[in-house]
């Protein structure tokens, strides 16, 4: 059974997570503070840890230090929309995700299943990606679009392959920098112009993206597309 | 001081008037010189006309023109009459007769005219250092004014006593003047001051009327009148360093006012900015609960319990109470805000108030327990009813939100001297004594170390605001229970006829 760590001081918020992770079959720990969760999430050994970052008693990103000093386990951090700063800062910290406040169920589902498969991914590295219409052979450097070649440039492919790695998790501007320029201090102005080239090439609708999504002021995502 | 200084010009100046004392000086400094020029008359003729000169001369040093004059005069009928041959008679006739009157006259003249000038410039001198004085007097009393009307009210309070004038500042509008002080004005100011407006130089004069126009650091002139009533009247040179003096404490006080009004205009964004960050933060959570249950009972429906289901559904219910609560909030803040009083009064009953605001708390304080000690159940007080909940529930939502699960939350009631005590204890973490007043502060939240902060800072903000209008009072005490905690204490006018009143 799938272990999540769920960290949350708000009463309201565990009423309606623990009961509904319960029944999507997952079995659901609760820590109120931070303190609590650093020590549940060394000890339980959880799948997921969801973090929100609001705790009574330290900063949320002190949390993720404290797990990420002993343990890989994907944390999913619980965050307002507005808060880009505090969520780039999660994820620097080493949080491999987010979700905004308010969610839908589906969303956050679909996000733990993301971290999930990233998870396991950290043990072997896959060797393809398969979401909707588009698929990545890690190995050959194939890119197919509902079965038909795609020409990517290095450039393109290297980001490309990043974001299917991460497939359903958010990738922040300054890994995609990292992979595709080999500094993050390259300028974003670089990165914006490369996804849309790559919308180009496998977007239905480049200017409605489906597959590639934006995340304002933090990164990009790559999804199965609806 | 137009006049150029030479001899003519200063004769002018001089007055021919003698006061009683300098005319019996004049009349001892003849018979003195008199007395001399008779015992120096055995040394000759030339010998008395000199004592004679002396006396003149320091007739006209010490008593101005005319007492040399009369010196003069005199002396020459006594030097004619008794020294000079023939004795006991007047002649005019030889040039040696006529000779001493010219000489005593020309030196009565030049030394009544210097020392009429050396008065002058003695004159001179102490008036401008009076003028000083009185510039340096005014500008300490305009160093302090800060606003507009403090630099009038200082302008004219030094006008009188000071300069000696009655001094009038115009704003020079569009429209027209307005006045800036309250004094009474005839039209001859008024047309004085249209006149200087039109004038192309900063300053005119008209009559005894003086008056400058000032950059008053806005975009609009400011004149300035000067009527002297003291004879002497006042230079325009005086005027002109009055005025600068005046510009520069009125740019002050433009200055300050902007400052404050940008102040003020910071202070109303700081509380917009305040106002929206809480809303984002505390509207944030109920709706991810309402959110997330109710897309878990669309998506998972039939593979959750029906126990399950109910108790999300009871979720959206309260947590759509709980923004329903927010928005009370809110709507009573601006409305303390803009200063509209309590609405409504009515007669409660506190006990039963109380008791059903623990009743709608009770839900989100999960094992915490509630306490009410009521020792007389029949204290009574005229609030609105929908706002005193408010605030009692703002106080146990403060109580149970900054407390641990299975402590304690006591709430005691009691009627003394007319008033109704309401005292709210918990056991949670408590407040820092020094904070233990800017709890009732909008927009203060107590700093959890390095914790992000609980709630809009607004409950007890409204609760104090809602205590005053009534004419009561709130504070905060710690530790609330047994050395743990808070406790917030509301005392409230009890209605008529109710208590121990």
């Amino acid at each position: 059974m799938t272990n999540i760590l769920l960290v949350d001081d708000e009463p309201s918020l565990i009423a309606v997570l623990q009961p509904v992770l319960g029944a999507a079959g997952y079995h659901v720990i609760v820590a109120t503070d931070g303190n609590s969760a650093s020590r549940l999430a060394l000890d339980q050994r959880p799948d997921v840890v969801l973090l929100d970052l609001g705790l009574p008693d330290m900063d949320g990103k002190e949390v993720i230090r404290r797990i990420r000093a002993a343990s890989a386990v994907p944390i999913i951090v619980i965050s307002a929309r507005h808060q880009e700063a505090e969520k780039i800062a999660a994820l620097d910290n080493g949080a491999d995700d987010y979700v905004n406040k308010p969610f839908e169920i589906g969303e956050l589902m679909a996000r733990i299943r993301a971290a999930i498969r990233r998870g396991k991914s950290l043990e072997s590295e896959p060797e393809t990606y398969s979401g909707g219409p588009l698929d990545v052979d890690f190995a050959s450097r194939q890119v197919r679009l509902d079965g038909e070649a795609v020409k990517l440039s290095p450039k393109e492919y290297d980001l490309l392959r990043v974001l299917a790695l991460s497939a359903g998790q958010v990738v922040t501007h300054k890994r995609l920098l990292a992979a595709g320029w080999g500094s993050e201090r390259t300028d974003s102005q670089y990165l914006r112009v490369y996804i849309g080239l790559l919308r180009q090439k496998i977007e239905e609708d480049p200017s409605d993206p489906r597959l590639l999504l934006t995340e304002p002021g933090v990164g990009y995502r790559l999804t199965p597309g609806a | 001081m137009t006049d150029s200084p030479t001899l003519l010009g200063t004769m002018r100046k001089v007055k021919l008037h003698l006061s009683a004392g300098q005319f019996l000086l004049t009349i001892m400094l003849v018979t003195l010189s008199a007395t001399g020029s008779f015992a120096a008359a055995q040394y000759g003729e030339v010998a008395a006309a000199l004592v004679f000169v002396l006396g003149i001369t320091v007739a006209g040093a010490l008593c101005g023109l005319a007492s040399a004059l009369i010196a003069a005069l005199v002396g020459f009928l006594i030097y004619n009459f008794y020294l000079t041959e023939p004795v006991l008679t007047f002649r005019l006739v030889t040039g040696s007769d006529i000779a001493p009157l010219v000489i005593f006259n020309l030196c009565a003249l030049v030394s009544g005219v210097l020392a009429g000038r050396l008065k002058d410039h003695a004159e001179a001198a102490r008036s401008s250092n009076l003028q000083l004085n009185s510039l340096l007097e005014l500008s300490r009393g305009l160093q302090s004014a800060q606003r507009l009307e403090d630099v009038v009210a200082t302008v004219g309070k030094a006008a009188h006593e000071i300069v000696g004038a009655r001094i009038s500042l115009f704003r020079a509008e569009e429209e027209g003047l307005t006045p800036l002080d309250a004094m009474p004005r005839d039209d001859r100011w008024r047309g004085f001051a249209e006149a200087l407006l039109a004038s192309p130089t900063p300053m005119l004069r008209d009559g005894n009327l003086l008056g400058c126009r000032l950059n008053g650091g806005t975009d609009v002139p400011i004149l300035m009148i000067v009527e002297p009533f003291r004879p002497r009247g006042i230079e325009p040179a005086f005027v002109n360093a009055l005025g600068n003096m005046v510009a520069l404490a009125l740019q002050r006080a433009a200055l300050s006012e902007q400052m404050t009004e940008r102040r003020a205009s910071a202070r109303a964004e700081e509380l917009k900015t305040a106002l929206l960050a809480s809303v984002s933060h505390d509207f944030r959570t109920p709706l991810t609960a309402i959110s997330a249950s109710a897309s878990s009972l669309i998506t998972y429906g039939e593979k959750l319990d029906p126990e399950t289901s109910l108790r999300l559904l009871h979720g959206i219910v309260e947590e759509g109470e709980r923004l329903n609560r927010y928005t009370a909030n809110l709507l009573e803040m601006s409305r303390l805000e803009t200063g509209g009083g309590p609405a409504s009064l009515q007669v409660l009953g506190v006990s039963e108030m109380v008791a059903a605001a623990v009743q709608r708390v009770r839900s989100r304080a999960g094992r915490r327990s509630i306490v009410l000690r009521d020792p007389e159940s029949d204290l009574q007080i005229a609030a609105n009813p929908a706002l005193f909940e408010l605030v009692l529930i703002n106080i146990l939502d403060n109580a149970i939100t900054y407390s641990a699960d299975e402590t304690h939350i006591r709430i005691e009631l009691s009627g003394v001297d007319g008033l109704c005590r309401i005292a709210i204890a918990d056991e949670g973490f408590g407040i820092p004594a020094q904070d233990a007043d800017r709890v009732f502060d909008r927009f203060y939240r107590v700093a959890r170390s390095e914790a992000s902060p609980r709630g809009s800072g607004l409950g007890l903000a409204i609760a104090k605001g809602f205590v005053e209008a009534l004419g009561g009072t709130i504070g905060a005490t710690v530790p609330g229970i047994e050395g743990r905690g808070t406790c917030i204490t509301i005392r409230l006018p009890l209605a008529e006829g109710t208590g121990l009143s």
